[in-house]
């Protein structure tokens, strides 16, 4: 049943297409940026990680920010090529394990996406009090509830409740979710627009005069809070200039960037499910845009905080917050005992509570339209391991009513309960925590290290796919942004574990308890696979066999 | 006792039926099982003209001396595809006349079965492996009478067959598909079919189920969710379970010791189902890699093993 003709070189067909399973129409590329978006969230992961930028006070946010995209573009054109060559699901553990061998891949990707992301669920529990539960309960005077969210046990009721929604989601299935995860984007996007048209029409004088307005009813701050904020911070933070434009501060800034900027392959794990995606347009534009609208809407935020409220103002307010929660020596506690929340600040700017709640509430639908996929790439990584018979086949079953990946989400749900606990009840272990992003970067030099060598490693597969034409000076495209991709991202892990001031709370030797916690996640991996090997190989199952090309002659 | 190895899919794949052929070597593997859909889903013209040869293979056009046309038939027939020599003129006709192209892709399709076979015979001929072949629901029906032309590869569809103290039963037909392929039928049918080969086995839990389709709800049979014009949804992340609720029942009633699928590229993985492991490996064929699933039988213990490699 030949009944297609597709494609034309000048008016001739060049391809005759049979009636045959499978053959379906490209997806939208707007479905699969509006993913990607999500994964470098501007709102929830965005203004979190931007918070900490105060720790560089000389460094130039929008020219970072720019400079983070062009970098972290490398790593898209990376990730691209290997989904169109390797379309698999599980991405890191397939591409590592093909390429760099199966007990390396597993050691490197389980300890990125398996045993980090448990760090990430009080991440995102604390993102949540901060931009949902505080600033909501306190806009609705309901003081004791946002002090509650702000108690060891209120944090972590916050984690409980991110386990419970993502676990919600996970069984609710993708398609669900893509619906909710498309009527949060319009309905945030809409809320982002009257954000920034607050910030945009309204002057520096307005806006002081709001805050030390809100500050007074909301947090029975004396007069003149705005000030009094400064006056705060100064005592551990010397004040950041928006207009400097030296290079090595710029650089500093980077790693904080990586904290939301890092994730536009997020979804580089599922492109196995996804027919079309060896066109390497199809991941590299969904990507790219995610990427680069984030930047530019991030670009224009950081803006209109200059313009609005004051770029020293919110250093030093995003400086008061966390030198005195972190308890630096000299800090005080600031007027407002609340974590900086720029959309709560622009709501401040009409005099209203109901509608500054209301704007909280919509803006938190980037948090909701988000965090669910917070163990998607998790559980479809634990799958890969599954079905290579690394990890037992039960990681992999799935319910028969709902479909529910029950072991895979026990072995994320209940660790992370356990994480959770910690984070909540014993401080010393915050740096583990600062620690999330560097790991999984680890994760994802791996990923470009396989990358940089797959022409060489996996020659004919690489030989076959379409992205084996683009070349430079003869060099494969992929080795060539793949190098500049690790150089980047070898700079930011350098930086995470050797600075010397300890800018980011990870420096391998003031930071025991993350060294101890991430040699251990190491050894558990290495220990699990060894364990593995030997017990399938008394099965008859050899795990080195797993990958080896069958010769084709 | 038994290895198995099976692998389905291969979609026109050469060099993933030349790989299958040679796992029975690397693998140690006495029985090899194709699950089926083996057959191409597309031709590519290669155009002569002037003492040279234009085609254009993803989107790439390449105008080639004679000397360079074998290569590219190899690139072709990789990927899945049949290459086609034709002129200018032969082009346009079958551009025009779609039964024209039909016959056309209908011949150049059972030359390539036919070729596939050969290569079977003189591979494993004398080797004391069996393979078995069951033509899937992308496969002309055609197809069967150039496999039951082979001496070396047994047909699988319809039959019941024996295999060193185990059971088979197979069939690549499927449960409707949105594209209306050559063995789709309701699933009342598809379950009567399968009942019909069950009665003729008397002990599952030494029964293998052969059957294309992959059980309905499974974990097995997730593709990505379509729009009423093929178009996928939600950026290709939203799955929908779109195996067959007749095979899902078969398997249900009969706990067979082991389920063979496959269909949905997508969805590989290995799960029980009550006493059945249902196995669907996969198919990356595009990318000549070739997902399969060894399987060590055991008389005692059923299945003794099992692994899911990317040869």
């Amino acid at each position: 049943m030949a009944d297609t003709t597709m494609g034309s070189a000048g008016s001739r067909p060049t391809l005759f297409l049979r009636n045959a399973t499978g053959l379906v129409k490209a997806w939208s590329t707007f479905d699969a940026f509006v993913y990607s978006f999500w994964s470098v969230n501007l709102i929830t992961l965005g203004l979190y990680g931007m918070s900490y930028a105060y720790t560089v006070p000389d460094g130039q946010v929008l020219a970072a920010i720019l400079l983070f995209g062009v970098l972290c573009t490398f790593l898209v054109v990376t990730y691209a090529m290997l989904v169109s060559v390797m379309p698999r699901t599980g991405g890191d553990y397939a591409w590592q394990s093909r390429v760099l061998g199966g007990g390396l891949g597993f050691v490197l990707s389980m300890t990125g996406w398996w045993f980090t992301l448990f760090l990430w669920a009080p991440i995102y529990a604390n993102i949540l009090v901060v931009q949902f539960f505080s600033p909501l309960a306190y806009t609705l005077g309901w003081t004791g509830v946002a002090t509650f969210f702000t108690s060891q046990t209120g944090i972590f009721v916050s984690c409980l409740i991110v386990l419970a929604f993502v676990s919600i989601v996970v069984t609710m299935g993708m398609e669900t979710y893509a619906r909710i995860q498309k009527i949060c984007f319009w309905i945030g996007i809409g809320g982002l627009v009257v954000v920034c048209g607050l910030l945009l029409f309204a002057s520096p004088q307005d806006f002081q005069n709001a805050f030390n307005r809100e500050a007074t009813s909301l947090f029975g701050a004396p007069a003149n809070a705005y000030q009094g904020t400064i006056d705060a911070a100064s005592k551990t933070f010397t004040g950041s200039n928006f207009g400097s434009l030296a290079f090595g501060p710029l650089l500093l800034l980077l790693p904080w960037l990586a904290f939301y900027l890092l994730w536009p392959n997020w979804g580089a794990t599922l492109y196995g499910e996804v027919r079309g995606a060896k066109d390497i347009r199809k991941p590299f534009w969904s990507m790219f845009w995610g990427l680069w609208v984030t930047v530019a809407l991030v670009a224009f935020v950081v803006i209109l905080i200059n313009k609005t409220i004051g770029w020293n103002f919110y250093q030093s307010a995003n400086a008061a917050y966390w030198n005195n929660l972190f308890a630096v020596q000299g800090a005080v506690a600031p007027p407002v005992p609340i974590w900086p929340y720029p959309v709560m600040f622009a709501g401040f700017l009409v005099n209203n509570h109901l509608f500054q709640a209301l704007l909280i509430i919509v803006m938190g639908l980037w948090f909701f339209g988000w965090a669910g996929t917070l163990f998607l790439s998790s559980t479809r990584v634990i799958f890969a391991a599954a079905f290579d018979r690394v990890l037992p086949s039960w990681a992999a079953n799935i319910s028969a009513k709902r479909r529910v990946p029950y072991g895979a989400l026990v072995l994320m749900i209940v660790p992370s309960i356990v994480i959770s606990a910690i984070y909540a009840y014993k401080p010393d272990f915050t740096s583990v925590f600062l620690d999330a992003t560097a790991v999984l970067a680890l994760t994802f030099l791996a990923t470009v290290v396989a990358a940089v060598v797959l022409p060489w490693r996996r020659k004919d597969l690489y030989d076959a796919s379409p992205v084996a034409r683009y070349k430079v000076a003869g060099v494969p495209l992929i080795t060539v942004v793949g190098v500049i991709t690790g150089l980047f991202l070898l700079f930011m892990l350098y930086e995470w574990s050797f600075n010397g001031d300890n800018l980011y709370g990870t420096s391998l030797q003031k930071t025991p308890n993350s060294v101890i916690y991430f040699v251990a996640t190491y050894v558990v991996a290495v220990v699990i696979y060894v364990v593995a090997f030997y017990v399938r190989r008394r099965q008859g199952i050899d795990l080195n066999r797993i990958h080896h090309e069958i010769p084709v002659e | 006792m038994p290895r198995i190895f099976f692998a389905t899919d291969l979609h026109g794949s050469e060099m993933c039926w030349r790989k299958f052929l040679n796992a029975a070597k690397f693998y140690e593997a006495e029985i090899l099982i194709c699950g089926g859909d083996m057959t191409g889903k597309a031709m590519i013209p290669i155009v002569e003209e002037n003492g040279h040869y234009t085609v254009t293979i993803a989107a790439d056009r390449q105008v080639v001396s004679a000397d360079q046309v074998g290569d590219i038939e190899n690139q072709i027939r990789r990927k899945g595809y049949y290459p086609l020599h034709v002129t200018p003129e032969r082009l346009q006709e079958l551009d025009e006349d779609a039964e024209k192209r039909k016959e056309t892709f209908q011949q150049i399709m059972l030359d390539g079965v036919r070729r596939w076979m050969n290569m079977a015979s003189e591979k494993l001929r004398g080797s004391g492996v069996r393979i078995f072949v069951c033509p899937g629901n992308d496969d002309e029906m055609e197809v069967d009478d150039v496999v039951r032309e082979s001496d070396m590869v047994e047909l699988g569809e319809g039959q019941v067959v024996e295999i060193e103290g185990f059971k088979m039963i197979s069939t690549g037909w499927s449960n409707h598909t949105p594209w209306n392929t050559h063995r789709e039928e309701t699933e009342e049918k598809l379950r009567e079919r399968i009942e019909a080969m069950a009665r003729n086995v008397s002990d599952f839990s030494h029964a293998i189920f052969n059957l294309h389709c992959p059980p309905y709800r499974s974990g097995l049979d997730e593709a990505p969710a379509i729009d009423a014009d093929l178009k996928l949804l939600h950026g290709g992340r939203a799955l929908r379970p779109v195996g067959s609720t007749a095979v899902r029942q078969m398997i249900d009633k009969h706990q067979p010791l082991l389920s063979l699928h496959g269909h949905i590229h997508e969805s590989k993985g290995a799960v029980k189902l009550g006493k059945t492991l249902a196995i669907n490996p996969g198919s990356a064929y595009e990318e000549g890699i070739l997902m399969a699933a060894v399987i060590n039988l055991d008389a005692k213990k059923g299945i003794k093993s099992y692994q899911l490699v990317n040869g």
